[in-house]
């Protein structure tokens, strides 16, 4: 833990330099520069289609970027396989939730401890003690992971019975089973009525200063972007356009006109945030 | 009114009629098959049982018409039927009359079919009676051709009925059965509305789910079949001082259906023991720890009892008389009464854990029955035993790649044949022949060298990896602490002075090989080895190598087709089936070609000399069995079982979450072969003759259909499947040529109804468990819970 703190505390926990990822001709992502400190919220907005999750797919290994280097606790993540990059302390969640069919909402956040697992299929086998410590430990963690996020009593129901806004935070509770050091969440306020988006915020937070996590998150509901977010930064087309505080991003004139395709000095500020 | 009434009628009796053409097609189709022939017995009551079934649903859907229309429609149903049925039969009579060939397409309707359909001796169908000598006519009174259906062509006349035939199978019979069919069927929905029957029958399946009766009887349901089992077996006495061996007859006699009833009994036994295992719920049923005692070891007492008795008193004796181990009858009783005590003490450690009464009634009972069943059947009826037992095996291990790991493997039947292979190259004793019918000068090893010199060689090379492996972990552990970079890997659970680094692996594992070879072949050279194992067990050796050589195989198919997924890599499976097949045949010179390995010895102990072959075999397949299933249940709450059950749901999102895809895919794929090997090394034990052809498509396709009727992913399912599949047809021995498609119907019929198998696999329950865990962690870290 204190190793963990402490080359935290000296570099960003993201470092992202000149990425783009093509797509046959198309720029999904183009020379984004991206820099995540330790313990920060940060958001990454922008219209349909403008590249945030492509953005989120090279970081955590789906896509390899064509150029540019991203650099994780400072060291280069690009080109690592999703697993890697997983066991080295990234986590992500889904736009569309994506949680395991037929397992359990214990057994999905169980999967969720994996890379911090040692044991092999012939200890479990015989038995062999590594096995078995582990096996209780997994389920100590996954329980306790489930009683934080309030989904204890539910435990043995098969994922997918669920309702929506449980399953958001199952996956996010499987994210979080890796004990990640930044968690990259997609959408997590997606498909929420007011009273929930106003939970998700509060337990966004929760979760950077009880679990020490640094965050990263898409979010089209500007509501939830100004209010919790330290950091936010608007793509558009694959490229940057801005980045700032909240306050500084609501006012740039290329963020208005991107969302709202108007001059600057005729459109009310304060839609945005509304 | 009136017209009403009769539109009314004739719309209900059009229902009827349409019903009974389609049960006269299903009828034709059925004929067309040969089911006459073929299953001469059962034919007619399958027959009618489809106009029942047809029944049953005509009279669900006309209920509120009243009994009258309900009737009418079974009658025009039956009519209907019959009538498409005669006038097939009468069409096919009248081509057999103008000497069209119809066997040559419909290659079912012999002349022996429209016996079996009509009722009328063979002789009289279709014989040209023999014409006056003198005259050159034909005979009086007699027709030309004798029509199966009683009915005569005549291009003069017309249609001329000839007699009535009321046997059963002649026209009117069949006409008159179909009808009553198809009334039965009415009648039976009908009375069942009117008395309500089916309230009554939802409130009995309630009491049976809740009544703790019931349930406790469900679970003593294995030792209650094994005593019908016992009731059903005639018994012999020996008596030692007379020498004389009497017989006494069966309490019920089954004369000569005994072995099929005794097999169904014995299938019973095992699912009923699946059943009752899975039933048991946590709860003493209010018995203190004396009585719950006395209760399992009652059973085990009287069951064990049986099991001597049939011993002693029938010399059944399931180990061959050996030298080294003593005569057969010794042996038998030591281990039976091993095994019971065993038990014995299980139940007494066991049944202390509040709440496992249930679990350890069942579990008893299930046991023992299983063990002491093969005693009470006889060489044929336990062959069958080993067969299903073979495909169990098989099952559990594609159950693996199939039902956990979500690899649609079509090859499997590879490893199973490499098994086999690898057994058979030991053991048998055969010069294979070349082409020109001379031997090769290819001697298969034969329980001499090639035995002897793995005989050492295997345990020589564990023993040795192990002791570098433990001496390498050692070492490594004593190297000052590395500082762990944060980013580097994931701080472990459980912390823990584990494994070493991936180059230390390599290097440990380089050093292990390299010595215990070296090892391996100093100790052969100074000849310790043909001292100590000139006796080894060719089948022993046979199972260690084979499981071996399949394990490697599944892993060596797993690189390649790492990336494949759904149906192409079920192609490439297959392929890889079919490769392997072909290579058993064409490489005549290593292989025994086409003419397969011969002379494979029965496993039997070291220096066996007496001759109780098959039940060794038997319990071989039953502890096989008992240990490939263990090992699937305790992958699957595994580490190992969460990932491959992650990777089936979403290979992209599993891997996302940490899991390592190459790694879990290969292991599962070795894991899987390794129990077909298994599966193989007893097969050419049991077969003593093994064939490339015994290695087709076919076994990829029947073992996958049992995984999946079984139930993917589930133990008890597997064995089910195995079962309904397998050993059901082996008893129904007419059904052989049905078999594909019965399985074919099974499947679509499994995959509509119940697309999770006859016994899914339950959902996990571990919250209690967890909940205990994290309690006691809270505890223990000192906070509040």
């Amino acid at each position: 833990m204190t190793d963990r703190s402490h080359a935290r505390e000296t570099q960003p926990v993201l470092q992202a330099t000149g990425v783009t990822k093509r797509f046959g001709g198309l720029v999904a992502v183009g020379d984004l520069d991206l820099t995540i400190m330790p313990n920060q919220i940060a958001s990454v907005i922008g219209p349909n289609g403008a590249g945030k999750t492509t953005f989120f797919n090279c970081i955590s290994g789906f896509y390899t970027p064509e150029e540019g280097e991203m650099r994780f606790l400072g060291h280069p993540i690009q080109g690592l396989r999703p697993d890697q990059v997983t066991a080295r302390g990234i986590a992500r969640t889904y736009q569309n939730i994506h949680l395991f069919k037929g397992m359990t909402v214990l057994e999905n956040v169980m999967v969720g401890v994996h890379p911090s697992l040692r044991s092999t299929p012939l200890g479990a086998l015989l038995r062999l003690p590594l096995n078995n410590i582990e096996e209780d430990a997994t389920l100590t963690h996954a329980y306790e992971l489930l009683d934080f996020m309030g989904l204890a009593d539910v435990s043995d129901v098969l994922a997918t019975n669920l309702p929506y806004g449980s399953q958001r935070r199952l996956e996010i509770a499987r994210a979080l089973a890796s004990d990640p050091h930044l968690l990259l969440l997609d959408e997590p306020a997606a498909g929420m009525n007011p009273q929930e988006t106003e939970e998700t915020m509060h337990f966004i937070r929760r979760l950077r200063d009880e679990r020490d996590l640094t965050v990263l998150l898409i979010e089209h509901d500007m509501n939830v972007v100004m209010n919790i977010s330290d950091q936010v930064t608007v793509l558009d087309y694959g490229r940057k356009i801005s980045e700032g505080t909240p306050e500084y991003v609501q006012r740039d004139p290329l963020v208005i006109e991107a969302y709202l395709g108007t001059a600057a000095d005729e459109v009310d500020v304060n839609l945005l945030a509304t | 009114m009136l017209q009403t009434r009769t539109r009314q009628f004739v719309a209900s009796a059009r229902e009827g009629t349409l019903s009974g053409f389609t049960v006269g097609l299903i009828i034709i189709f059925l004929i067309l098959l040969g089911v006459p022939v073929n299953l001469t017995s059962i034919a007619l009551p399958l027959f009618l049982l489809v106009a029942l079934i047809f029944g049953v649903r005509l009279a669900r859907r006309l209920r509120e018409h009243g009994i009258g229309h309900l009737l009418g429609n079974a009658l025009a149903l039956g009519l209907a039927a019959a009538l498409l049925v005669f006038l097939f039969m009468a069409l096919i009579n009248r081509w057999q009359e103008r000497n069209i060939k119809v066997n040559d397409y419909f290659y079912s309707v012999s002349p022996q079919t429209m016996t079996v359909l009509s009722g009328v001796p063979a002789s009289e169908l279709f014989a040209n009676p023999a014409r006056d000598p003198l005259t050159g006519a034909y005979p009086e009174g007699k027709p030309l051709r004798t029509n199966p259906m009683r009915l005569t062509f005549d291009s003069e006349t017309g249609l001329e009925l000839v007699d009535i035939n009321l046997v059963i199978g002649g026209f009117y019979g069949f006409l008159i059965v179909l009808i009553l069919a198809g009334l039965l069927g009415v009648l039976l929905v009908w009375g069942f509305s009117v008395a309500r029957l089916g309230d009554t029958w939802k409130r009995t399946r309630a009491y049976l789910a809740t009544s703790p009766q019931a349930h406790s009887g469900l679970l003593l349901l294995p030792p209650v079949f094994f005593a019908l089992l016992w009731l059903t077996v005639g018994h012999g006495t020996y008596r030692a001082a007379t020498g004389t061996y009497s017989t006494i007859n069966p309490i019920i006699n089954l004369g000569g259906s005994a072995q099929e009833v005794q097999l169904l009994i014995g299938f019973a036994i095992i699912l009923f023991g699946l059943v009752a295992v899975r039933a048991a719920r946590p709860t003493d049923v209010g018995l203190s720890y004396r009585a719950r005692l006395a209760l399992c070891l009652g059973i085990i007492a009287v069951m064990i009892g049986l099991g001597l008795w049939r011993i002693i008193g029938s010399r059944t004796y399931f180990l061959a008389t050996s030298k080294a181990l003593g005569g057969s009858e010794t042996i038998s009783i030591v281990l039976t009464l091993a095994v019971g005590a065993l038990l014995a003490v299980q139940n007494i450690v066991g049944l202390r854990t509040p709440g496992r009464f249930e679990t350890q009634l069942a579990g008893t009972g299930a046991i023992l029955a299983v063990l002491l069943m093969p005693l009470y059947l006889n060489q044929g009826q336990n062959d069958v035993m080993t067969i299903v037992g073979i495909n169990v095996m098989l099952g559990l291990g594609l159950n693996i790649v199939v039902g956990y790991a979500g690899l649609l493997d079509l090859g499997y039947v590879a490893f199973f044949a490499l098994g086999a292979y690898s057994y058979a190259f030991l053991s048998s004793n055969q010069m294979a022949l070349g082409a020109d019918g001379k031997p090769t000068g290819l001697k298969f090893a034969g329980n001499d060298e090639m035995v002897i010199k793995l005989a050492g060689w295997v345990p020589t090379t564990m023993i040795v990896t192990l002791v570098v492996a433990y001496l390498g972990i050692r070492i490594w552990r004593r190297r000052p602490p590395a500082v762990r970079r944060p980013w580097e890997r994931q701080r472990p659970l459980v912390a823990y002075s584990g494994r070493p680094g991936g180059s230390m692996t390599a290097l440990i594992t380089v050093t292990a090989i390299l010595l215990s070879a070296l090892v391996a072949s100093l100790f052969e050279g100074t000849g310790l080895y043909d001292r100590l194992f000139s006796k080894a067990s060719p089948f022993l050796v046979g199972i260690i190598i084979g499981t071996i050589m399949s394990l490697l195989s599944g892993i060596a198919l797993g690189i390649p087709v790492l990336r494949l997924r759904g149906d192409y890599l079920a192609i490439v499976t297959l392929g890889f089936g079919e490769i392997i097949r072909l290579l058993f045949t064409n490489l005549r010179d290593y292989t025994g070609g086409p003419q397969g390995v011969l002379e494979i010895p029965r496993p039997l102990p070291a220096g066996a000399t007496g001759g109780v072959g098959y039940l060794s075999m038997v319990y071989l397949v039953l502890i096989g069995v008992g240990v490939i299933a263990f090992f699937s249940l305790r992958l699957k709450g595994s580490r190992t079982g969460r990932a491959w059950s992650a990777m089936k749901s979403d290979e992209a999102i599993a891997q996302s979450v940490g899991i390592h895809l190459v790694q879990s895919k290969l292991t599962a794929f070795a894991i899987g072969a390794a129990f077909a090997g298994i599966g193989g090394v007893l097969f050419a034990a049991r077969q003593r003759n093994i064939y490339p052809n015994d290695f087709r498509l076919d076994v990829s396709i029947e073992v996958l259909s049992l995984v999946i009727i079984g139930g993917m992913g589930s133990v008890p399912g597997v064995i089910m499947g195995a079962i309904a599949l397998i050993g059901v047809p082996e008893v129904l021995r007419q059904l052989e040529t049905y078999r594909i498609m019965v399985f074919g119907a099974l499947l679509v019929a499994m995959v509509i109804l119940r697309p999770e198998g006859l016994l899914p696999a339950p959902v996990v329950q571990l919250r209690e468990r967890a909940r205990s865990l994290a309690q006691s962690h809270y505890r223990r870290e000192g906070g509040e819970v």
